[in-house]
């Protein structure tokens, strides 16, 4: 009886686990996008026309990393797909940015998906002017009544401005402005000024309509937030556990130490992707002997997010490089930033060690040079000349890529540090 | 070789084939060089003479046409698939009917019946072809007529051939008194629609129509709207109705009064689509009939030349110049001028500068070959004379596009008109107005000529009355608002296409808001204030006023960094510095470097800031992309 209720509690843990990490890490659609009903209804509006009507269009969808521009489109796109005609009619197209790298590549792509008749399996033949050019055609010849609509989706929409001049976007964008098939061009990019990139006569054929994705989001509404993505769906099987579940969820938000670690994230960004990791965290320590997320959880993922990625770098230092570390923070505090070289770095050690030394022996300059080469390999510090071929080793000039609080940090957690390079450290001027 | 050198007229001549010497007599029908080796053209021999010179031998004939000569839209009037035997007597005047003899390449037999021939060599004629319509052939043209008789009338145009000493081969037809001045052909095609239009307007205070009037009048309106497939609809939409009420009764009036403002509302929005080809261009006048005199002429007189269009994005560079086309092949279709070609290439539509060639041969005559090839027979096709040539226009867009470092592309475009046999009127379109003086060497510079004409930006009264013309007397915006669309475009850039997207942008939001009881149904001020808000206002202020805490006090960091440095740019690491000390007055927990970096990042990514590469790491230096006093002010905003 007992293992029985256990293996139970083992598989509903695994299903709690897949419904939320669904929705943390395979960017599974909400039932409504949050906080963005006349963005959604706006692009609703306009996809619809061109689908239903056949009227073309083209958009922008302009909003920061992690914003929610994919979901929306999404949304709306599924949203759009319900309806029967237009699921059987419209074509979607999706290109990437930084997938689709230039024209010739995006054209394959656009052909590919659009199954045109030069294509095999999955290979497109001819050239990239006679793909251009095919392509032309199979669009030129619809009318808005009779023809498919054509959805282009290009994701990363600055980054097609860059191919050479501008043809693809020339191209879509003059379809969407002349009575050819029923084209709609919509981008999605996070750049506010991604309008300057076009070309006059391209941008001339924009149409203008952009959508900003600007999350006024409020502290309360990302509580909620927070709470509706860790809550469990009411078709969830076992009513017990869902609402145990549910309860455990509000009792943490509520929880004044989680509250100040959200505030925190929440300062940082209102972005959802790193929420999202930040709760995907918090969720991988639940199990079946621990049935839910308690605020120590919530701590943990969030002390984790927020370490600094070079302090885990630091520790793994030895002795010899954070003592040359040392060196450089002061020949920085000396030189007010000014750049250094191995052998200024050198001295500064070779003094420590004559003057205040007592438990770190002479190294060899070899091995010195040794150990400052790793540390420009951890990239800890850098070179400043272009050219790195003509000066010797030793003379290069290199800058720290430590901030102080950084380094003082880092002496606090090493282990074993002696005392005397503690105190060297924090002493001003060497 | 020849018989007779110096006698004017030529009774005989031996032409050498493939593979002997044959002679050919006037009556006989003869193959002649064209630009297809497999099948060239075909014609009846009527007598030789020589030119002026006697140096060239020149002779007379009777064109007949191979079905693949007829133009690609007239095929379709023969109603069959045509025997690849059969020929069709030529009637029309727009080629010319002397050749050089050398092109003659041999002799063919020609029969006249209804039965397709059996033989391979054999070809039969049993209908002609005057240029419009195919009609059966009548024997009389088909006997045996002396060698000096003048060929029938349907050469009515040509001088008399019994003095053909007088007229130059490359002679067209008399050039006639110059154009139709042209309001009426530009406003030929509206007359019919807005004949509806009104009809349409005055249906609302006009109730007494009869029902069935309206009906009509309705459905086409439909009908014209939503394209032949939404048709049905509206037939659905009327059947119901006259099932719900009975014809003629008040509920039914006010039924379809309920139709005709969904129409309403529906309407501008298509028309105002930049899409929709209007059915005349206002505005454009001048430079239409300017254009449109430049291509006659060269028609007429079959010669060629160039031309050079410039003016800034959406001035109706391209609508115009297809426009002219229009209104000339309907003057060709008339029987006005001769009959021309028409192909358009644009520079943005292909993927190198000397694909040009391969398109422009493939829209001549549907072959595919490479782009040298396609140079080499484009360069035959202009240089060499050839018969029953028609003019060629050719429409070159983004010619900017076609520069090459060599620039040969650009050189042979414009070097081709000026060959005597090319006939070859090239117009070219570009944003620049001084494009020939900027990129062209001097030599293609020179080539193009001095016939320039530039596309002024439109002016606020031009663009009010473009969108007017466009909505055809449907009233949909205030006067207002209209003028308030127009004045910021003319303002901004005069691009009648972001007139046209504001306008529809307007209309939609207006519908959208229309469920109001007290609105009108007529596109306020206020609405376009809101596209405009929409597609011009800088996102930049809202975006910053929405950033997180910590993006805005980096934001402040930067400024209060570049007022320490008095310069405006800094490295990470010292707005850094800023950062923590702002944090700790405003009491928030420090942040760490790689947050900070991160925080950074984001602000670069939506390009708040200017960063460099961020391999740099602490080290990259950081620039505003927004004004300080703009930060400042949506800083301040959000703390109110």
């Amino acid at each position: 009886m007992c293992t029985l209720s256990r293996q139970r509690k083992g598989s509903i843990h695994e299903l709690v686990q897949m419904i939320l990490r669904e929705r943390f890490c395979h960017q599974r659609l909400p039932e409504k996008p949050v906080g963005m009903e006349s963005q959604h209804k706006h692009l609703l509006e306009l996809l619809r026309r061109t689908a239903v009507h056949g009227e073309s269009n083209s958009v922008l969808i302009v909003g920061p990393r992690g914003s929610g521009k994919t979901m929306l489109l999404n949304c709306v796109l599924r949203e759009l797909l319900e309806v029967k005609d237009v699921n059987k009619n419209v074509l979607p197209v999706h290109l990437n940015g930084l997938l689709q790298t230039d024209d010739r590549i995006a054209l394959k792509e656009i052909t590919r998906q659009l199954n045109l008749e030069n294509v095999v399996g999955d290979k497109v033949f001819g050239s990239f002017a006679e793909n251009l050019a095919f392509l032309l055609e199979a669009l030129k010849k619809g009318d808005r009544s009779s023809s498919r609509p054509v959805l282009f989706i290009l994701d990363e929409f600055d980054l097609f401005a860059h191919h050479k001049n501008q043809t693809l976007l020339y191209n879509l964008l003059d379809v969407s402005q002349s009575a050819q098939a029923p084209v709609a061009v919509i981008g999605l990019t996070c750049r506010l000024d991604v309008l300057e990139l076009l070309e006059k006569r391209v941008k001339s054929r924009f149409s203008h309509r952009q959508i900003h994705l600007l999350s006024s989001l409020s502290f309360i509404q990302y509580l909620d937030n927070v709470r509706s993505q860790l809550s469990l769906p009411q078709d969830f099987p076992d009513t017990k556990f869902y609402d145990e579940w549910n309860d455990s969820i509000k009792t943490l938000c509520e929880d004044q130490s989680v509250v100040d670690v959200l505030q925190r994230h929440y300062n940082s960004s209102k972005d959802f992707r790193s929420l999202h990791l930040l709760l995907m965290l918090a969720l991988s320590r639940v199990s079946a002997s621990k049935p839910a997320i308690k605020p120590t959880d919530l701590l943990e993922a969030s002390r984790v997010c927020m370490v600094d990625s070079k302090a885990n770098i630091l520790h793994g230092l030895s002795i010899l490089e954070l003592c040359l570390i040392i060196a450089m923070k002061h020949l920085n505090d000396i030189y007010e930033g000014e750049p250094f070289n191995f052998q200024m770095v050198h001295n500064e050690f070779k003094k420590f060690l004559q003057r205040k030394s007592h438990s770190i022996h002479n190294f060899d300059k070899p091995v010195v040079m040794k150990a400052f080469e790793h540390l420009q390999q951890l990239e800890l510090i850098k070179s400043m000349d272009s050219s790195t071929a003509k000066i010797q080793k030793e003379y290069q000039l290199m800058k720290l890529l430590l901030d102080h609080s950084q380094i003082m940090e880092a002496l606090q957690k090493y282990p074993q540090c002696p005392t005397d390079v503690k105190q060297w450290a924090m002493s001003a001027f060497g | 070789m020849f018989v007779g050198l110096l006698l004017s007229r030529y009774l005989n001549m031996s032409v050498e084939g493939q593979e002997a010497v044959t002679t050919v007599t006037p009556g006989q029908y003869i193959l002649i060089e064209g630009n297809d080796d497999e099948y060239p053209f075909v014609a009846k021999l009527l007598k030789f003479f020589g030119d002026e010179s006697h140096k060239q031998k020149k002779a007379l004939v009777q064109w007949f046409l191979r079905l693949s000569e007829v133009p690609q839209n007239k095929k379709l009037l023969l109603g069959r698939s045509p025997h690849p035997q059969e020929i069709f007597y030529y009637l029309g005047r727009a080629c010319d009917n002397e050749i050089n003899a050398e092109s003659i390449l041999g002799t063919v037999h020609v029969r006249q019946d209804n039965s397709p021939p059996g033989t391979k060599d054999t070809l039969y004629v049993k209908l002609s072809w005057d240029t419009k319509a195919f009609n059966v052939l009548d024997p009389v043209l088909m006997q045996d007529t002396p060698a000096s008789t003048p060929p029938k009338p349907a050469l009515p145009l040509f001088p008399p051939c019994a003095s053909p000493t007088a007229t130059p081969v490359s002679r067209g037809p008399v050039r006639r008194a110059l154009p139709t001045p042209d309001p009426t052909v530009m406003r030929r095609a509206g007359s019919v629609s807005d004949t509806r239009a009104t009809m349409s307007a005055g249906k609302r205070s006009t109730l007494e129509i009869s029902a069935n009037d309206l009906l009509l009048c309705l459905s086409q309106e439909w009908a014209t709207l939503m394209g032949v497939g939404a048709t049905k609809e509206s037939e659905l939409i009327m059947m119901d109705c006259s099932c719900l009420f009975p014809v003629g009764s008040r509920s039914y009036f006010i039924y379809l009064d309920v139709i005709f403002v969904v129409l309403l509302t529906c309407l501008p929005v298509l028309r105002l689509h930049v899409s929709s080809v209007p059915e005349s261009l206002p505005c454009r006048e001048q430079e239409f009939q300017d254009i449109y005199n430049f291509v006659e002429s060269k028609v007429m007189d079959g010669t060629g030349g160039c031309m050079y269009i410039s003016g800034v994005p959406g001035t109706g560079k391209t609508a115009t110049i297809h426009e002219v086309i229009r209104c000339l092949q309907h003057a060709s279709d008339m029987d006005e001028i001769p009959t021309f070609r028409f192909i358009e290439i644009n520079g943005m539509k292909m993927t190198d500068p000397h694909q040009a060639y391969v398109q422009i041969l493939q829209k001549l005559t549907d072959q595919k070959v490479t782009a040298d090839h396609a140079a080499a027979l484009l360069e035959k096709r202009f240089s060499n004379p050839a018969p029953k040539k028609e003019t060629t226009v050719l429409l070159v867009d983004e010619l900017d596009l076609l520069w090459t470092r060599k620039q040969n592309v650009m050189y042979n475009l414009f070097d081709w008109p000026t060959r005597r046999h090319a006939r070859l009127v090239v117009l070219t379109i570009a944003n620049t107005m001084d494009l020939p003086e900027r990129i062209m060497i001097n030599r293609v510079a020179s080539r193009l000529g001095l016939t320039r004409m530039s596309f002024q930006p439109y002016s606020f009264k031009q663009l009010q009355q473009i969108i007017t013309s466009r909505l055809n007397k449907v009233k949909a915006f205030e006067e207002d608002a209209l003028q308030l669309v127009s004045r910021k475009v003319a303002a901004l850039s005069g691009d009648a296409r972001r007139c046209l997207d504001i306008c529809r942008r307007a209309t939609e939001i207006c519908e959208h808001s229309a469920s109001h009881p007290s609105s009108t149904g007529l596109v306020r001020m206020s609405h376009v204030m809101e596209a405009l808000d929409e597609m011009f206002s800088s996102s930049y202020i809202t975006a910053i006023g929405c950033a997180s805490l910590q993006e805005q006090l980096f934001l402040r960091a930067v400024i209060a960094e570049f007022r320490r440095l008095g310069l405006e740019e800094a490295t990470f690491q010292q707005v850094f510095v800023q950062h923590r000390a702002l944090s700790r007055v405003e009491g928030l927990q420090p942040i760490s470097v790689s947050e900070g970096l991160a925080v950074c990042q984001r602000l670069g990514a939506c390009r708040l800031l200017l960063l460099e590469a961020s391999r740099l790491d602490m080290l990259q230096r950081v620039r505003l992309n927004v004004s300080q006093d703009d930060v400042l002010y949506a800083l301040k905003a959000v703390r109110d």
